[in-house]
């Protein structure tokens, strides 16, 4: 077992992992964050996708241990309830969530493209989420919204 | 569940030539997106050292005629790099397709190599651009050799124990009309089902310099050198081009045998590189 | 005004913040963790099983097997054949055959791992020819699980009178639902000594019949809860993981926890199932069709599980949306020892579409006439009657898809070399095929002057919750704040069946429509209307006056004749047009798909932005079954070894809403689930053929297999 210390959606976190644990097993059974989904364990559908460092990777392929002293982000962090992210909001609107086990991914990756690209083409757009699956929205309405969202986002934390 | 491990994150280039030196049932792991899968499915090891964080082996540059590209650089850097872009254009476009974006982010050129998938995207481009892996042991041990006799079979390297590969170095090639065809089930992250690399510079209307590779049809990527030969000197007419993928395909067909998929094969090699070759682009 | 409006669904606040919690999300102190240990043949006796060293793991808390069922030890959907676990013989590779429970997920696997089972093979029969030789048997009584057919009029004399008549086989394989959540629950003992489980899954009460005849209990015993569903398509029909749970609840009173893994969910779940279609068609040189004849072979696996219900409904859909004079339909379903073919989206009908689309679109060309003109000449209107004598009274949206479609088909211009064109059509038929399908649905005027709709109904993402409550708003003509929702609770609601066959909208809508009528008129009668307030209501009423409105609806139907398939099968039929173009690399053999234009008579559009989901969704199935997807027993393990479209691979999407009110049906509107799919693997088809000039009777066409038709017209 080692401690390992790194941020977690904006605030300082410590956590105790086997060597061979995944960021994802640790994100879910260490500290309750259960946004982030086993959809296949081998990083072949996308649903595990964390931020390291503002990059989008898959979870199930990233030792826990490897993210001592990253900047890790999980959609909790990117809005609540009661103050969503326009990332969120335009996906409410643009009915882009149907079954919603995808979603929390699809809004990290759409967060990570904008950070960098904040004008992006519609090719631009799904290329960017060409590494997570989605079975029920045919994937037109997540680029719609995350298109639409664009022109509104903003960086979240300090 | 992965079986237990004990992981060991390494700073430098001579902490991880001195942990693979001491360290028993050693393997090294970068991105960890084939390391991981493969354990995944029951590969164990005692030890993992992890390379993602050595600065060594990072980097990316140009060095007397040829690019030098750390291991440890990601499949979306080499991509991106402006050198890679200008001078080893295959390799570019081979990196900005593999898996996906965050398998791109993740993956590392040197494991691509480590892994030596009969379908790795990398391999055509570096086969074309003459590429040579250096590789380092503990005690300032170093060698040179091409990616030729690194990847002798599917999933087979020539890699030592304890062997680090630290950086592959290519041609620079400028002048060229160069590119990269993948053929996949599906139009991102896929597995590669036939590849081809190409890079073909003329002087004065006659082919100056012909490469050529070929990836996943064969066991493993190769350079059909007749072809090439054939070609250098010739001017890039149908007659030619068509003469020249004749002798490609009739080289697959002697090292590979005749397989069940050289149906479709063949022909898409067949046409894809007759385009290429022809000068028509269809990347 | 709720229907036709853009109301925010129900779930989406906590599926954006990731707050929704599926099956495996939830974790207690003492939860153990179950998983099962399944065969590895395909057919064989079980000779001896040895648990000392999965006994042995530290953590393995019980293995179950299947003397440890107290009660009933089969179950299935429409025929009761399946075993919880198997009994003595295996009859495909993924067969549960024992259950381990452990103190966590770790030690379970690790014990499963352990387990030693020695088998007798036994002469196995894979493939629907093998098995309609008859030669080799599952079953001692016989390979056939179920003939249907139908029979109208006299195709040999249809034959006759034609002009052209065209025939081909169609074969198509085993496909995977591929929902991005796999089977997962998990089930705990109440302080009542109750059974509860809560799973990831497409129906709440049948699971609770099937948990509580498993376990020799009364349903009572019983509850079963929803949790958030990520996708279902057909897959989570079937007992899944209920079953297991409530054995391994009964046995340690422990919470217990499953989830599959998604190799697991590819290996032991059921697949669409693999068809072979001879189908001939016939029609005079004016287009007018003639006379469909087919015959239909199925691959069911050893288990009935829906393949009932796919084995006739693929024989009432055969002839398309198109009226035809003469038809002669055998739909023939086969036990063999490969997966276990079951439910997905569509039933067959996107199987089927795919024939009798390439069928029109081949006496079209040969006629000289345009594809749009021969479906126009023949499409099914108000007054057609079907190939199951059904005469079409109200509700036939067809036309009106193909007039949406005309003026993008029209001006379709080829201006690259291997782009193309296609059309597809569809009709489906809204619920259960020719049997009784009814729902329940309850409302409460609620402590605090709420509403509260009880609903049965499972969302599992394609919007159900959403839809139920506009129509229920609608009709009560309230704001979305006076309704609570309780959903997806068999102790608090009524049985509304299952999310499956395009029916929660139109069954359960109209029983929601039902109980909202006798809720009005109480509140009329109470002066709601006139300003008086719920929570007075309510006070008054409370000891005096019924709180609770219960509504009903069974669609009308009637069986179908054994020997001719003619009656009503259904109530009410979606209709659709769906126009693809495609562009065809011509040196690599990829296709990529361009644009869609998909117009559909949905009746009545309650929640525009959920109906243009559904389409996408559909068109993205449909891209997969025509192009990429085929699970191959043995070979397909994971994602990286079984491809669904990504957003890459989509094109771009036209949706445009026919509305042709269903009388039947709340607000006039019927399904839309299913029949998003249905069209398009279709339509794809044949703009490959406009494409290229190759006819695609494979499916999927993936690239190599398309090359490989360019590479033979090139050669022959």
């Amino acid at each position: 077992m080692r401690r390992i210390a790194f941020t977690l959606n904006g605030k300082a976190v410590e956590c105790t992992v086997e060597d061979n644990e995944t960021l994802l097993y640790a994100l879910r059974e260490r500290l309750s964050i259960t946004s982030v989904k086993e959809g296949c364990g081998i990083g072949e559908c996308g649903t595990c996708t964390v931020l390291i460092d503002d990059e989008p990777r898959y979870g199930c392929l990233t030792l826990a241990a490897k993210v001592e002293g990253r900047d890790v982000k999980t959609v909790e962090g990117l809005g609540k309830a009661d103050a969503l992210h326009p990332l969120q909001q335009f996906f409410i609107s643009g009915g882009a969530v149907q079954c919603g086990f995808c979603t929390p991914a699809m809004l990290l990756v759409a967060y990570s493209l904008l950070l960098k690209n904040p004008n992006p083409t519609e090719a631009e757009i799904r290329e960017a989420i060409s590494g997570n699956l989605c079975r029920c929205t045919g994937y037109v309405q997540i680029v719609e919204a995350i298109r639409d969202a664009a022109p509104l986002f903003v960086r979240i934390g300090p | 569940m992965l079986h237990l491990f004990s992981y060991v994150s390494a700073r430098s280039k001579e902490e991880v030539l001195s942990l693979l030196a001491s360290l028993p049932e050693a393997a090294l792991i970068a991105g960890g997106t084939d390391m991981v899968v493969r354990m995944r499915r029951g590969e164990t090891h005692s030890h993992l050292i992890d390379v993602a964080g050595v600065p060594e082996i990072a980097g990316i540059e140009a060095q007397d005629g040829r690019l030098r590209i750390g291991a440890g650089a990601t499949h979306a850097r080499i991509a991106a790099d402006a050198a890679v872009r200008k001078v080893c254009v295959a390799l570019a476009i081979a990196c900005s397709q593999v898996g996906s974006p965050q398998i791109r982010h993740m993956g590392t050129l040197g494991g691509n190599l480590a892994n030596a998938s009969p379908a790795a995207d990398s391999l055509a481009p570096l086969l074309v651009h003459n590429a040579e892996a250096t590789l380092e042991s503990a005690g300032a041990v170093r060698r040179e050799t091409t990616i030729e006799a690194l990847i002798t079979a599917p999933y087979k390297t020539t890699l030592g124990e304890n062997e680090l590969i630290s950086s592959i170095s290519m041609d620079a090639l400028e002048g060229y009309e160069e590119g990269y065809r993948r053929v996949a089930k599906r139009a991102a992250w896929a597995i590669s089902r036939l590849s081809c690399a190409w890079a073909i510079r003329e002087e004065d209307g006659v082919i100056a310099d012909a490469r050529i590779a070929v990836g996943s049809c064969t066991p493993v990527p190769f350079r059909p050198h007749q072809a090439e030969d054939f070609l250098k000197g010739r001017r890039r007419e149908a007659s030619v081009v068509a003469q020249a993928v004749g002798i490609v395909l009739d080289e697959i067909r002697r090292l590979a045998g005749m397989r069940p998929s050289f149906v479709y094969k063949l022909p898409t090699v067949r046409d894809l590189l007759t385009s290429a070759l022809g000068g028509l682009s269809c990347s | 005004m709720f229907i036709g409006e853009d109301l925010d669904r129900v779930d989406v606040l906590e599926k954006v913040t990731g707050a929704a919690r599926y099956a495996q999300d939830f974790k207690t102190e003492e939860m153990l963790f179950a998983c099962v240990v399944r065969s590895e043949r395909p057919y064989a006796r079980i000779v001896s099983i040895d648990l000392s060293a999965a006994m042995a793991v530290p953590g393995v808390v019980r293995i179950l097997s299947h003397r440890e069922i107290p009660g009933e030890k089969v179950y299935g959907a429409i025929i009761r054949d399946q075993p919880f676990l198997a009994a003595g013989i295996v009859r495909c590779v993924g067969e549960a055959i024992l259950l381990v429970v452990g103190q966590n997920e770790k030690a379970a696997r690790l014990a499963a791992a352990k387990v030693r089972i020695a088998y007798e093979d036994l002469p196995s029969v894979s493939g629907i020819e093998t098995a309609g030789k008859g030669e080799v048997l599952v079953y001692a009584s016989g390979s056939l699980m179920m003939r249907k057919r139908v029979r109208k009029g006299d195709v040999e004399k249809g034959f006759a009178e034609s002009d052209v008549v065209v025939s081909h086989v169609f074969r198509t394989t085993y496909v995977d639902h591929a929902y991005m959540e796999t089977e997962a629950g998990f089930g705990w003992m109440d302080e009542a000594g109750r059974i509860v489980i809560k799973s990831s899954t497409q129906n709440i009460h049948y699971k609770r019949t099937e948990v509580a005849r498993m376990l020799a209990v009364p349903e009572e015993k019983v509850r079963v809860l929803q949790a958030t569903t990520g996708g279902g398509f057909g897959g989570k029909l079937d007992v899944t993981v209920e079953g297991f749970l409530g054995l391994a609840v009964y046995h340690t009173g422990r919470p217990v926890m499953m989830r599959y893994t998604r190799e697991e969910s590819f290996l032991s779940q059921t697949k669409r199932h693999p068809m072979r279609i001879d189908y001939t068609m016939g029609a005079k040189k004016d287009g007018s069709l003639t006379a469909v004849k087919v015959d239909i072979l199925g691959d069911t696996g050893p288990y009935a599980s829906y393949g009932g219900a796919v084995c006739l409904r693929v024989a009432v859909h055969a002839t398309g949306p198109y009226d035809v004079p003469n038809v002669w339909v055998d739909s023939s379903f086969y036990y063999t020892n490969g997966p276990v073919a079951g439910a997905m989206r569509g039933f067959g009908v996107p199987q089927i579409a795919v024939a009798n689309e390439s069928m029109i679109d081949e006496i079209a060309l040969s006629l000289g006439i345009d594809p749009l003109d021969i479906r126009l000449k023949n499409a099914m209107k108000q007054g057609s009657a079907t190939s199951t004598g059904q005469v079409l009274s109200a509700s036939v949206g067809f036309m009106e898809t193909l007039r949406l479609v005309e003026p993008f088909w029209r001006e379709r211009k080829k201006s690259k070399k291997g782009q193309g064109f296609g059309l597809g059509c569809m009709y489906y038929g809204v619920g259960n095929t020719g049997v009784a399908n009814p729902s329940g649905m309850l409302l409460e005027l609620g402590e605090g002057g709420r509403i509260i709709l009880h609903s049965g109904v499972c969302e599992i993402g394609q919007g159900s919750d959403t839809a139920l409550l506009q129509i229920l708003l609608e009709t009560l003509g309230m704001a979305r704040s006076e309704v609570v929702l309780d959903r997806g609770d068999t102790d608090t609601s009524r049985n509304a069946g299952s999310s499956s066959a395009s029916r929660q909208t139109y069954v359960s809508g109209m029983a929601l429509y039902d109980a909202a009528l006798k809720l009005r008129e109480a509140l009329e009668l109470e002066g709601y209307y006139r300003g008086r307030s719920l929570s007075d209501i309510y006070r008054a009423r409370k000891g005096e006056a019924p709180l609770f409105f219960e509504g009903y609806f069974n669609p009308p139907v009637s069986g179908l004749d054994e020997a001719t398939g003619q009656g009503v099968p259904y109530a009410t039929y979606a209709f659709a047009t769906h126009m693809t173009e495609v562009e065809v690399e011509e040196a690599t053999g990829a296709c990529r798909v361009k644009k869609v234009h998909a117009a559909h008579d949905v009746g009545r559009g309650i929640n525009p932005r959920g109906i243009k989901g559904q389409i996408c969704g559909g068109v993205a199935m449909g891209i997969g079954l025509a192009l990429m997807e085929e699970f191959v027993p043995g070979k397909t393990e994971s994602f990286d070894t079984y491809y669904i479209p990504t957003s890459m691979d989509m094109p771009e999407v036209v949706t445009m809403v026919v509305e042709d009110p269903e009388p039947t049906g709340p607000f006039g509107a019927k399904g839309l689930g299913e029949p998003a799919l249905i069209p398009q693997a279709a339509s794809i088809v044949n703009a490959l053929r406009d494409a290229t000039g190759a006819c695609v009777y494979d499916l999927p066409c993936h690239v190599e297999r398309l090359k490989g038709l360019l590479e033979a017209r090139k050669k022959g």
